[in-house]
């Protein structure tokens, strides 16, 4: 009996000692770490916004050209970016996250559409748990670029904006191609995505026709 | 118990005799995740050592304390309280190479070489040769992997470190930077190994 209360004891101890140490190196990087992922996040805004980012770039630059080009206005309960071309006047598109649940757990993602709201220009997704070479495939060019281009219409009645096809099925123009073996995936990224879609750009077209 | 073998023995143990990776076939995942870029391999070999060597001298430390029937529960916890660490120093200073190499800086806590040498040898020796050996097992596991590597790049990138080595108009070979690659390049070097440099008691201790 005091051989087992000692294990308990035991185990106990060292793991709080453990959990303290990794807490305190996880509290002194916080900082440094949170900074790497807003940059990270800021690069990926303006890729979808189609706003060249010099390969040899630091982080200082991409900073720099984020805030001349991007101004960052709160919608609802969501950030949009406004991306500007290289006037600094002229709008180029609007970027706005976009994110909900995925097969494994929750997925993030960017998408951008032109100055009129009527068709996408870039889409990225950028944070998810999807299983490598099936889910994780959303992040790849050749998914993600189909989305390019794709017309954005008010829509109505349980109708979508868009629907993911078995690959090669697909006969409208609105029918993209899925992932082959993550159907999961897959229905979870049509789902979320045309319900965030709807949602904002019910917004953005109400705020598009008043300027 | 065994006596404690000399340092020297210890490191040419880990590193030759017992190499993880060419000889008992162990860290195969990591060994094929990782190997296609140079910079990977490297921040890879890094944190495996670095975990390796601590968590070897941490249960080494502890082990006239821990009770035998919680030892494996212990040894997760160090095992994982160092990787986590490797992970968010990573995140901090090598954000571009933490997102390169994914999930598999956090599986190193399921290397099977990481708890092998815990247990193995760690658990019943002093903690410097216990250190000694994490550091020369780990050691033997990163010259495998950086002789992967070496190929690997070169022939499925055209480059070595990033710095283009291969003539213009090289096709680059696929396979290379896919796992299959990986399966080649270490069947080769197993076989290589093994035919020339037979092993002959299998069985150490």
């Amino acid at each position: 009996m005091k051989k087992r209360l000692f294990s308990v004891f035991y185990m106990f101890l060292i793991t709080l000692l453990f959990t303290s140490v990794v807490s305190a190196v996880k509290l002194l990087n916080e900082d440094r770490i949170e900074r790497n992922e807003k940059l990270k996040l800021q690069k990926i805004i303006l890729r979808v916004l189609d706003i060249p980012v010099k390969e040899k770039r630091t982080g200082r630059d991409l900073v720099q050209l984020f805030e001349t080009r991007v101004k960052p206005i709160q919608v609802g309960d969501k950030t949009l970016y406004v991306g500007y071309k290289e006037d600094g006047k002229t709008i180029a598109g609007y970027a706005f996250p976009v994110g909900g649940p995925g097969f494994w757990g929750p997925i993030y993602g960017i998408v951008a559409v032109d100055p009129k709201a009527t068709k996408i220009i870039g889409i990225a997704f950028y944070k998810h748990s999807e299983t490598p070479g099936l889910g994780a495939r959303i992040g790849e060019k050749w998914f993600t670029d189909q989305f390019k281009g794709l017309r954005l219409y008010p829509i109505e009645g349980g109708k979508k904006i868009f629907y993911l096809r078995p690959e090669g099925l697909g006969k409208n123009p609105n029918e993209l191609d899925a992932i082959t073996g993550a159907t999961g995936t897959s229905r979870a990224v049509e789902a979320f995505l045309n319900q965030d879609l709807d949602y904002l750009l019910k917004k953005l077209w109400k705020s598009v026709k008043k300027s | 118990m065994p006596k404690t073998p000399s340092s020297i023995d210890i490191f040419k143990t880990g590193l030759w005799k017992d190499n993880p990776v060419l000889r008992q076939i162990l860290g195969i995942c990591s060994t094929l995740a990782v190997t296609n870029l140079m910079v990977n391999t490297l921040v890879m070999n890094a944190g495996l050592i670095f975990t390796l060597a601590m968590s070897c001298l941490t249960v080494s430390i502890l082990r006239n304390y821990t009770p035998m029937r919680i030892r494996m529960m212990a040894q997760t916890l160090i095992i994982a309280s160092y990787v986590i660490i490797v992970d968010i120093v990573i995140k901090a200073y090598l954000p571009d190479v933490s997102e390169a190499l994914g999930p598999y800086v956090g599986l190193i806590i399921t290397n099977c070489i990481v708890m092998g040498r815990c247990e193995a040898f760690a658990k019943n020796n002093p903690p410097w040769p216990s250190f000694v050996d994490g550091v020369a097992v780990g050691i033997g596991y990163a010259l495998v992997l950086m002789a992967v590597a070496i190929v690997r790049e070169p022939l499925g990138f055209g480059t070595l470190l990033g710095f283009r080595i291969m003539p213009e108009g090289f096709t680059p070979w696929t396979v290379m930077i896919m796992a299959p690659g990986a399966f080649f390049m270490l069947g080769i070097y197993v076989w290589i190994i093994r035919f020339y440099f037979p092993q002959t008691n299998q069985i150490r201790k």
